[in-house]
């Protein structure tokens, strides 16, 4: 296993990234609603001040001059009564001092100085006016203390709130890891319970579940394909050792011992053969292309190729045509293989005296199709998608037929997808038609 | 053409021998080395007419070999390899080698190759090809592509003909399935199919039935050769 290079813990992830969240979230509503309340406090301070001072010049200004200092002193005591905040000092035009209240120990920051005159181009009384703002102060740092825990505590909670739901949610991936864990090559036939899982988990369950299946699928098929493989090879060789035990037993004619030696170079090359077939299919199953080249008539390929099965086809009553015409980009060797064996098949199975048909199509402007058609029995439907398996044999009886080894459809099959195409079979009334898609780049 | 020097690079004993043993028996003077670091002392040093040389040795890599003679000397070499990827293919031959044969191979076909490759190294004598070839009683009209025997005409397809005229040339030697499938039809791959079978079973029909002595023989596991034989 190569090292994965894993992304922090969905949980971790976003419970942080929640938490930053919150305090952006928080911190705004916060920082609103700390403006809002410090904006009114101002305002409320100059209404207070505005307010006094109007009533201050009010009663200096028009009625100061009907009421004695100490009654004035007492209606400005009046003015003052229930605003601690506030400190007021009256100086009269002379320097004299008619009122002082200070309510802080030192005169405030926020002041007000103006004058009152008393008669019409006389002498002004001098007034300083003050608010002391130390309690509204007060009040906002503590609104600032609280919004700001809030906001911070708020966050955390979302934070391990967060974290907690991830941890719950993701209880039923550890149980689906667990089932996972229990899968094995030999039990490939166990699938994941999708019972009880999210929704939003179904769709990887039921993907996983049909993963299983081609696996299962292609692992029985490979287990099937080493028995053909050793069954086929142990044939000939079974062959091979009794017919050289038996040359060697008595003393031999040299005449017959060529004979011998003869029937075992066939044996021989027909496991060469098999070996050369199935080093072919691997060879095109990891990935190899075709090596594709122009041919301008495809129809003048598949001549080529019936030429090569003439005396086979005529010896089986069988004659053989090509029906449409394409150019395209493909590997001719490799296609001349094909129809081989394609020929070869229609050969085998062909109704004596019937035509055999070469169809060439061109579907659309990427793929074309060669399709070999002939007269004969039907093949099964159950036995159609098989029968590109390798070894695959729909008769059984038919079996180690000489020279069919029972690859050749899966050539067929392998150089279809070479081309990036695939291989079809049909077989219905009387007529089976064993087809080859062939794309171009 | 015989008298002339191959060299064997080849590891395999059981293999090395039974090729010192063919080829010698066909004439060719034969050396073989065991491993890299000989066959390229011997290739280097020695004055060989065509090096025979397996892709995977001990000691030097076939490819590397092939690559270290191409520094002095331009011996034609036949590379044999286990492995049938095209890939391999062209890094042989763009290493210097002249051919490639895949194994296992039949002994006729790597004749063949040898044969090939040692013609192509010579300048070329060009003999005035024959346009009528015979044998016993068989005639063969290349330019009118008429066959005949014991002056009665043989009724031929065009293919018949050709798969005849390629035995007839190479009179007396066996000619594998593969080989004519190749030269007669084109067709280079092996074929698990007996088409070639049948269609040398009907050339026989129309060349040997009618007439006393065979010509057309069959040997087994082998291929299919022509020759008189004496009664």
């Amino acid at each position: 296993m190569t090292a994965v290079r894993t992304a922090p813990g969905l949980g971790a992830r976003l419970s942080r990234s929640l938490a930053l969240l919150t305090v952006v979230g928080l911190g705004l509503v916060c920082a609103a609603v700390y403006a809002v309340i410090a904006l009114t406090l101002l305002q409320r301070q100059d209404e207070t001040l505005d307010q006094k001072q109007a009533a201050i010049a009010q009663l200096l200004g028009e009625r100061g001059t009907r009421h004695s200092v100490a009654e004035v002193q007492h209606l400005l005591g009046d003015v003052l009564a229930g605003h601690a905040e506030l400190s007021l000092r009256v100086t009269a035009a002379g320097g004299e001092v008619i009122f002082d209240k200070v309510s802080a120990p030192a005169w405030p920051a926020k002041q007000r100085k103006f004058n009152v005159p008393v008669v019409a181009a006389g002498p002004a009384i001098s007034v300083l006016l003050a608010l002391d703002q130390r309690s509204d102060d007060a009040l906002l740092q503590r609104l600032a203390w609280t919004l700001a825990c809030t906001a911070v505590g708020g966050a955390l909670a979302v934070s391990a709130g967060a974290y907690w739901l991830v941890r719950r949610g993701l209880v039923p991936l550890h149980r689906l890891v667990e089932q996972t864990g229990r899968v094995t090559a030999h039990d490939l036939a166990r699938r994941l319970d999708g019972s009880g899982q999210p929704m939003e988990l179904q769709p990887l369950i039921e993907q996983f579940n049909a993963l299983l299946g081609r696996l299962d699928g292609a692992y029985r098929q490979m287990e099937a394909f080493n028995a053909d493989v050793a069954h086929e090879l142990n044939t000939p060789l079974a062959t091979l050792i009794s017919s050289c035990e038996l040359a060697l037993r008595r003393s031999r004619s040299a005449e017959e011992l060529r004979d011998v030696l003869g029937s075992n170079l066939e044996e021989l090359h027909r496991m060469a053969g098999i070996i050369g077939d199935m080093l072919f299919l691997s060879h095109a199953d990891s990935g190899s292309d075709a090596r594709r080249e122009r041919v301008d008539s495809l129809a003048h390929l598949a001549g080529e190729v019936i030429d090569f099965h003439e005396a086979a086809l005529q010896e089986a009553g069988l004659q053989a045509a090509v029906v449409g015409e394409a150019a395209a980009q493909v590997d001719a060797r490799l296609l001349r293989r094909a129809i081989s064996n394609l020929l070869g098949n229609a050969t085998r199975y062909g109704r004596a005296g019937s035509a055999v048909t070469v169809r060439i199509s061109r579907l659309d402007a990427s793929s074309v199709e060669v399709a070999v058609e002939n007269d004969g029995p039907d093949i099964a439907p159950e036995h159609l998608p098989r029968l590109f398996d390798r070894f695959y044999r729909v008769d059984p009886a038919r079996s180690h037929a000489d020279r069919n080894h029972g690859l050749g459809l899966a050539i067929v099959a392998a150089i279809a997808r070479m081309h990036g195409g695939r291989a079809s079979a049909e077989s219905r009334n009387g007529q089976t038609r064993i087809g080859l898609l062939l794309r171009e780049m | 053409m015989p008298g002339m020097k191959l060299l064997v690079v080849e590891d395999e004993a059981k293999l090395a021998d039974y090729l010192r043993k063919g080829l010698t028996e066909e004439g060719f003077v034969v050396d073989v080395a065991s491993n890299g670091v000989d066959g390229l002392h011997l290739a280097a040093a020695g004055d060989y007419d065509l090096v025979l040389l397996d892709g995977m040795l001990p000691g030097i890599d076939g490819l590397a070999l092939l690559a270290a003679l191409r520094q002095s000397r331009q011996t034609p070499v036949l590379m044999l390899t286990a492995r049938a990827q095209v890939e391999d293919r062209v890094k042989g031959l763009q290493a210097g080698a002249d051919d490639y044969l895949v194994k296992p191979f039949a002994f006729s076909e790597l004749l063949a190759r040898i044969q090939a490759l040692l013609r192509r190294g010579r300048p070329a004598q060009t003999p005035a090809e024959a346009t009528v070839l015979k044998l016993g009683d068989l005639e063969l009209d290349l330019i009118r592509r008429k066959a005949q025997r014991a002056g009665k005409r043989l009724e031929l397809t065009a293919k018949e003909f050709n798969l005849l005229s390629l035995l007839l040339r190479r009179a007396g030697e066996v000619l594998s399935r593969t080989e004519l499938a190749e030269q007669v039809w084109d067709m280079n791959f092996d074929s698990e199919t007996n088409v070639v079978e049948v269609a040398v079973r009907r050339l026989r029909t129309k060349l040997d039935q009618p007439f006393e002595r065979p010509l057309l023989h069959t040997v087994r596991g082998m291929g299919y050769v022509l020759e008189a034989r004496a009664p």
